[in-house]
Order: C-alpha cells, then sequence, then structure tokens
C-alpha cells in the first residue's frame, strides 16, 4: 500500500486523484486497516478524508468543494497529503504503525491499547427502553470478562517466561541474550520463518526508501512551493455544517460537570475557613504581612507546578509506548532499558490514584442516593455490609 | 424502564467496554496459542528442511548435538555401552531358551515409547536423533539385523531417571552390532527427534539470513530516529515552515480544529482529577500551627481559582464547538479513559527494552497495567453511569415498588463497584 516514497519525485499531476483519495484515507485512518473487505467505498473514503482533515483544522477549503468520485483535484490532494507531512513526522510514525515486531513487547501504558480498538462490532441499535437489570447483568459480563482477562494474562507472561529462560544465550544480540516468541517460532515453522525473513527485508527496503526520502526531501518542499503559488486564489469560504455526533460533545460536558462540582466545593469549604481565618487573624498588627507575603509566594509556586502536570508540552517523563521484554536475571545485564521495578512503581502509585478517585465516585454516590431515598418520610435506607 | 434515550446511551457505553474487553481477549488468545504450541514438542516440519547454507529449523537443532557430544554425553554413551554389553554376555549364557517373539517386545516397546514420549517432559539425552513413537525407521533397522528377535526400541533414558531406566532395562535386549550402528554419529540421515524447548532451547541458533536482516532493520531504525542536525536539515524544516504558514495565510482559521478541542478537554479532565486530588490532600491535612493552616487556606483558595479558570477554558471550548461544529473524526472511538500519558516520546521509532528478573516481576507488571486500565474504565463508567442514572432516581415517582427497585439497583451498579473483585492470586503455571 504505502508507495515508495523515495521514488517519488515531480510527478505527473494527472489522473492521480483517486490515488490520492485513498492514500490519504490510509494515512489519516484512525487504525491501519488490514483487511479489504472493511474498507468504505471510495466516495465514503472520500468523505472521512475530508472530515479529518478538517478535525485537524486544514486550512484550505478549497479541498471540501472537491467531488468525491476522484474526477479532479489531485493538486489539491497533492497540497492536503504536503500538510500533513509537514506538519508531523507522519512518514515515521506510519512506519512504525506496520513496522516488523521481532520481540515480545508490552506496552507501560495504555495509549496504544485505546488508539487503535478492534473494528466495531455490528450492532443493531435497539430504539427501546431497557430494564436496569439488564444493565446489571451487562455490568457484571464486563466485570467477569476483567477477570477473565486478568488470569489469561498471568499464564501469558508464565509462558513468556518460560520461553525467555529456555532459550537464554542463543540470541546472537548479546544485549537481549534470549529468543523471543516470535523468533522461536521462526525456528519451529521454516515456512512461518520465511515469510517473517520477506516481511523484514521489504521493511528494510522501506526504511532505506525513507532515508533517501529525507536526504532528497528539501527538493520537494521546495517545488510543492511553486505547486501552492500556481494554485488560483481561492474567492469564497464556504459554509460546512454537520452533525456533531453525540459521543463527542458528551466527553466535554462530562468535564465540564465534574469541574463545575469540583469549584462549588472548593467555594464551600473556602468560603468557611476564609471567615473563620478571619475572625482570628482580625486583630493581628501589621508585623505578620511578610509571613503572609512568604505564604503567599510558596503556594503560588507550588500551585504553578501543579499546572504544569497538565499543560500542553509539559507532564510528567511516564514511561511510555511498547517495550521489548527482556528477561535479565537480577543485574546480569546492566546496559540500556527501563527496569520492570520502575514500572512497577509508576503502576502501583497510578493505581492508588485512580482507586482513591473511584472510591471517592462511589462515596458520592452513596451521600447523593441517602439523600434523595431519605427525604422521604417512611423509608430507610439499609445498606448492604462492607458499604 | 428506563427512558429511550439515557438506554441508548448507557448501553452503547456498556457495549464499547464489553467489545474493548473481548477484543484485548482475542489477542490474548492468539498470543497464547503461539506461545503454548512452543512450549509443546514440536512436530517435524513438513518440508524436508535439507536447504543449503540459510537453512535453519530441525536439521539444525537436530545435529549440533551429534557433532558435538557434550562431556556428559559422552559419559551416558560409555555406561551405556558397558550396560547393554553387559546385557548380550548375559544373554549369550541364556541364548538357547526359546526365541522372543515379537509380541512382548512390541508391547514393551509401546510401553516405552507413548510413556516417554508423552511424559511432560520426555526424558531424552543428548544423544544423537532418536525417536520413539515413529515406527519406520527402527522397523527397517530391525528387519536387516535381527528378523528373529523382537528387538525393542530403545528409548535412551538419561542416567538419573529411576522408572523410565527400570522398564527401559527391561525391554532392551539389542544387538550389540545395531547398537553401534545407531550410535554412530549422524552417519544415516536420522529421524529427527522430538524437540522440545525446555531440553533444547539453548542450542537454537538464529538463521544467519535473519540474523543480518534484523541486524541492518535496527541500524536502520537508528538512523532514522536520529535527529541530524546540518545545513540540509535546517533547510528543510525551514521549507517546512514556510510552505505550511503560506498554506495557512489568507485564512482566518478559528485556530481551534476539533483535535485540539479533544486535547484540551483530555487536558482539562487531567487537571480536573489532579486538582481534587490536591483538595482531598489539603483538607486531610492537620494543619500543626496557624503558618500551616493559613498555607492550607491560601492553598484552597488558589485551586479554587485555578477551577474557575479551567471551567471558563472549557467554556469558551463549547462555545467553539458550537459555532464552528467542529466534528471529530466521525468513526474513531474515543478513549474511554484519560490516558494519563501526555503523548509521549515519538522520536523513538524503535521499541526501547523492558528488562525483568523473574516470572513473578513480569505477571506483576502485566496485572498493574491491566488494572489500571480496568480503573481508567471503571471510572469512567461510573461517571456517565452518575450522570445518567441519578436525575432518574430523583424525577421519578417516588411511590411503590419499581421506584425501589430502581433505587436498589442504582445503588447497586454506582456504589457497590467491588475493587477488590479483580484482585488476582498468582496462579502457578
Amino acid at each position: 500500500m504505502w508507495p515508495q516514497v523515495g521514488r517519488r519525485g515531480p510527478s505527473r499531476e494527472a489522473q492521480k486523484a483517486p490515488a490520492l483519495w485513498r492514500l490519504l484515507f490510509h494515512v489519516l485512518s484512525p487504525r491501519p486497516a488490514d483487511d479489504a473487505a472493511a474498507l468504505p467505498a471510495p466516495e465514503a473514503q472520500a468523505r472521512l478524508v475530508k472530515s479529518a482533515l478538517r478535525s485537524q483544522g486544514y486550512p484550505r477549503p478549497a479541498l471540501v468543494q472537491l467531488p468525491e468520485d476522484g474526477s479532479q483535484g489531485s493538486r489539491e490532494l497533492l497540497l492536503a497529503l504536503s500538510w500533513l507531512l509537514a506538519r508531523g513526522p507522519l512518514l515515521e510514525r506510519l512506519l512504525a504503525q506496520i513496522r516488523v515486531r521481532l520481540g515480545d513487547e508490552m506496552p507501560v501504558c495504555e495509549c496504544e491499547v485505546l488508539a487503535s480498538p478492534g473494528p466495531p462490532a455490528p450492532r443493531v441499535e435497539a430504539d427501546g427502553c431497557v430494564d436496569i437489570r439488564h444493565l446489571q447483568w451487562l455490568m457484571g459480563k464486563l466485570r467477569f470478562g476483567w477477570r477473565n482477562l486478568i488470569t489469561s494474562q498471568q499464564e501469558h507472561c508464565a509462558l513468556l517466561g518460560k520461553v525467555h529462560s529456555y532459550t537464554r544465550g542463543c540470541h546472537s544480540d548479546r544485549s537481549l541474550g534470549h529468543l523471543s516468541v516470535t523468533e522461536a517460532e521462526l525456528l519451529r515453522d521454516p515456512e512461518g520463518g520465511r515469510q517473517l525473513l520477506r516481511r523484514l527485508e521489504s521493511e528494510n527496503a522501506r526504511l532505506e526508501a525513507a532515508l533517501e526520502w529525507r536526504r532528497r526531501e528539501l527538493v520537494f518542499w521546495q517545488w510543492m512551493d511553486t505547486v501552492l503559488d500556481a494554485c488560483p486564489p481561492e474567492a469564497s469560504q464556504p459554509t460546512f455544517l454537520p452533525r456533531i455526533p453525540e459521543r463527542g460533545a458528551g466527553e466535554l460536558e462530562l468535564v465540564a460537570r465534574e469541574l463545575q462540582a469540583l469549584q462549588e466545593e472548593l467555594q464551600a469549604v473556602v468560603e468557611t475557613r476564609r471567615a473563620a481565618w478571619e475572625a482570628r487573624v482580625g486583630g493581628w498588627g501589621p508585623g505578620w504581612k511578610a509571613t503572609q507575603r512568604a505564604s503567599e509566594e510558596a503556594v503560588r509556586q507550588e500551585l504553578t507546578a501543579l499546572q504544569r502536570a497538565w499543560e500542553r508540552g509539559g507532564g510528567l517523563a511516564q514511561p511510555h509506548g511498547p517495550h521489548r521484554l527482556v528477561r535479565s536475571e537480577a543485574g546480569t545485564l546492566g546496559g540500556p532499558g527501563l527496569r520492570a521495578t520502575e514500572v512497577i512503581k509508576a503502576l502501583r502509585s497510578q493505581e492508588a490514584c485512580l482507586e482513591a478517585a473511584l472510591r471517592q465516585l462511589q462515596g458520592q454516590c452513596r451521600q447523593e442516593l441517602a439523600r434523595l431515598v431519605g427525604a422521604l418520610p417512611g423509608f430507610i435506607w439499609i445498606l448492604p455490609p462492607g458499604c | 424502564m428506563l427512558p429511550a434515550g439515557c438506554s441508548r446511551r448507557l448501553l452503547a457505553e456498556l457495549r464499547d467496554a464489553l467489545d474493548a474487553c473481548a477484543e484485548r481477549q482475542r489477542q490474548l488468545e492468539r498470543s497464547l496459542r503461539v506461545s503454548r504450541r512452543l512450549l509443546r514438542v514440536w512436530e517435524p516440519a513438513e518440508t524436508p528442511a535439507l536447504e543449503p547454507t540459510p537453512g535453519p529449523d530441525t536439521n539444525e537443532e537436530a545435529r549440533p548435538p551429534a557433532r558435538t557430544p557434550s562431556p556428559q554425553d559422552l559419559k551416558e554413551l560409555e555406561l551405556l555401552t558397558q550396560a547393554l554389553e553387559k546385557a548380550v554376555r548375559v544373554r549369550k549364557g541364556l541364548s538357547k531358551a526359546g526365541g522372543r517373539d515379537e509380541a512382548p517386545s512390541r508391547k514393551s516397546r509401546s510401553i516405552v515409547s507413548p510413556a516417554t514420549t508423552a511424559s511432560v517432559p520426555p526424558r531424552a539425552s543428548g544423544q544423537a536423533g532418536r525417536r520413539a513413537s515413529e515406527t519406520k525407521p527402527p522397523r527397517g533397522v530391525r528387519q536387516t539385523t535381527v528378523p528373529a528377535k523382537g528387538l525393542p526400541e530403545l528409548r535412551l533414558l538419561s542416567v538419573g531417571d529411576q522408572t523410565c531406566k527400570a522398564r527401559g532395562a527391561q525391554a532392551a535386549k539389542p544387538e550389540p552390532g545395531l547398537r553401534d550402528q545407531q550410535m554412530a554419529p549422524s552417519a544415516a540421515p536420522q529421524a529427527p527427534e522430538a524437540f522440545t524447548l525446555k531440553q533444547k532451547g539453548i542450542l537454537l541458533r538464529l538463521p544467519m539470513a535473519f540474523r543480518k536482516a534484523a541486524s541492518q532493520n535496527s541500524r536502520l531504525w537508528a538512523q532514522l530516529s536520529s535527529t541530524e542536525t546540518g545545513d540540509s536539515m535546517d533547510a528543510t524544516t525551514t521549507a517546512k515552515t514556510q510552505f505550511l504558514r503560506k498554506m495557512q495565510s489568507g485564512w482566518p482559521s478559528s485556530r481551534l480544529c476539533a483535535a485540539e478541542v479533544e486535547a484540551e478537554v483530555g487536558r482539562l479532565r487531567k487537571a480536573c482529577s489532579l486538582l481534587r486530588q490536591r483538595m482531598g490532600e489539603e483538607l486531610t491535612a492537620d494543619p500543626v500551627d496557624w503558618m500551616q493552616e493559613y498555607h492550607c487556606l491560601l492553598t484552597l483558595e488558589g485551586l479554587q481559582a485555578i477551577a474557575g479558570q479551567c471551567l471558563h477554558r472549557l467554556q469558551e471550548l463549547r462555545a467553539a464547538v458550537m459555532e464552528h461544529q467542529l466534528a471529530p473524526w466521525p468513526e474513531g472511538r474515543l478513549p474511554s479513559a484519560p490516558s494519563s500519558c501526555g503523548g509521549g516520546a515519538d522520536s523513538i521509532w524503535s521499541p526501547q527494552l523492558l528488562l525483568y528478573s523473574s516470572t513473578q516481576e513480569l505477571q506483576t507488571l502485566a496485572s498493574l497495567r491491566l488494572r489500571v486500565a480496568m480503573l481508567d474504565e471503571q471510572i469512567h463508567l461510573e461517571k456517565v453511569l452518575m450522570a445518567e442514572l441519578l436525575p432518574l432516581v430523583s424525577t421519578q415517582e417516588p411511590l411503590g415498588p419499581p421506584w425501589l427497585a430502581l433505587c436498589r439497583a442504582v445503588h447497586s451498579l454506582l456504589c457497590e463497584g467491588d475493587l477488590k473483585a479483580a484482585r488476582v492470586t498468582l496462579k502457578l503455571f
């Protein structure tokens, strides 16, 4: 699918539109589409491309006006592709996505898992009302599913551990030391091994093409400059009003509600405390103003640091992304690499935070329910044990 | 019964969660199948793996033991030879007694073979390839040398194994000539013996072609990841920036696209949880003196101010979404859990190493990761359910059993989520 980009130079633009629509679709797709059966029709692909580009902020309105049948517009599509290329490491990202994985990889965080969900199951949206017991049943099913998942994962780790320890010393790469499941598989199944080798070799070819592209890139951008200049000036900005999907707005509303609730809680607490404080401090002289200012400064610094934790570009350097598992009996391999103990520590603190948050939410619910029920005369709220 | 809109939304959320869980399970099952198969006895390759140089697989596995018999192997061989010579001497003494017919020997062979190949792991020493369960080669050999007497297949046993040895000693009355032939290291093409990773994993070697390709691969990735600075790179970066600027010019865009809105909403959600966490800390703290009290008060006021700012920003975003009808990728599934990572270092494209020292450690890591994901999801579902169900309880007619049933159900859904439900007791596999 991915063309040898290095070989593409200033090319003829005619009749390239359908190919460019397809290319853009694959590039912008949230997950790499492996099976041809799941691909939407070309017109649908074009529509999705338009929507995706707009949601990323593509600045030129001419794109939206392009016909979706691929009869024209190759220049605009080329501009769109270049725009994506210019904004970020698109090439590297795509190559990394389809990379041949030779090791046993385990993600140390959850981002990638969420970013590439499986195909959405074909679902008939029942328009009817459901009984709340159905929801309870689904919830129970979910909890059971998670339990199974954890058990399967435990078994998988045990098996991985065995494979790694049985093959220690086999790997030509000393820093790895043992074979991964993929590598052992290729030895067990020679035909599969040959396929893996072929895939690896074609990836190497792709990587070399990418490096070649890097060397020639300047020419491309100089050329795109001329392409852009050659475009006729745009007259008007069209208006487009698609439907806002419910889910997108919902996320924003949830956060808004949370922040609102938080602010109200803080307000209540602060008011009482401030009043109490003023009452105590009212009679104090000006002598303590200096200490007051010092406290203010200290708090300001602390809160700025706190804010940095969520600001753009900030953020704690958490371990991120998939890592290749390497078994090394404690301390033997002192080389580069993340230590499992560190990751475990980070995960434990994350777990503690999340447990606290969940407990807090549940407490909130309990209070609310008690309030609602308690307001009615004649009802006694008896909680099950352990709550 | 819940109202239609509410039902639809909640069903969608729960089904999304179930789908995601099922997908993870599927992927895990796939990996489990592969790993289990690897740890069993390896079947001989379908295609005869008689390739020139890049030949990996069974030939390579079977040959090293024969080419390089370890000292232990040689010792075992020695002991075995002695035992067999003695057996021959003993047999010669008894020899004129009626011939052993084939049946018992076959039976004994069949006793020995399944016992050894089916037992996990089969007890095999490092001797040159011999297989117990395949019938053809031994039978052929048997017929040429000892037509009358049954020649039970000798399954070589590791010296230390008592039970199998006893059985084998019963069954084994081979001819020395045949023994020599079978012991001759890999002169004749041998049937590949049963291979298990546990026994012979250490002997595996990756094929040369693969090794070359793999090292070239990592070299190329390293080159791609390196951010070279040089005139050409700078010129390229400048050209790109200029191009972007030109693309943007003339269009006073709203500076807010759906992707950015989504990212900011995510940041604000993280902000909310961090603020709340800090508030919790301040409220539970016990100030010792008035300085600390004042510090606490100021902190809480600061948190309130920041919360107000975040809320304001969110309202701006909401207005922008409404006004410009910003739509995200329609088929994309918004991540249902806040990703605590800030997007990560995407300048490193090939995977880094994660070193672990024991299976227990690996299991702990994996189960913690799943637990964090599960908690994320639980928190999200809790919020969604709260938002949908609590209003129902307060607005519905508070009379009669249906409302009570609703209350009970809502309580069980919202308040009784068992935090410890998925705590795992490590099973030793």
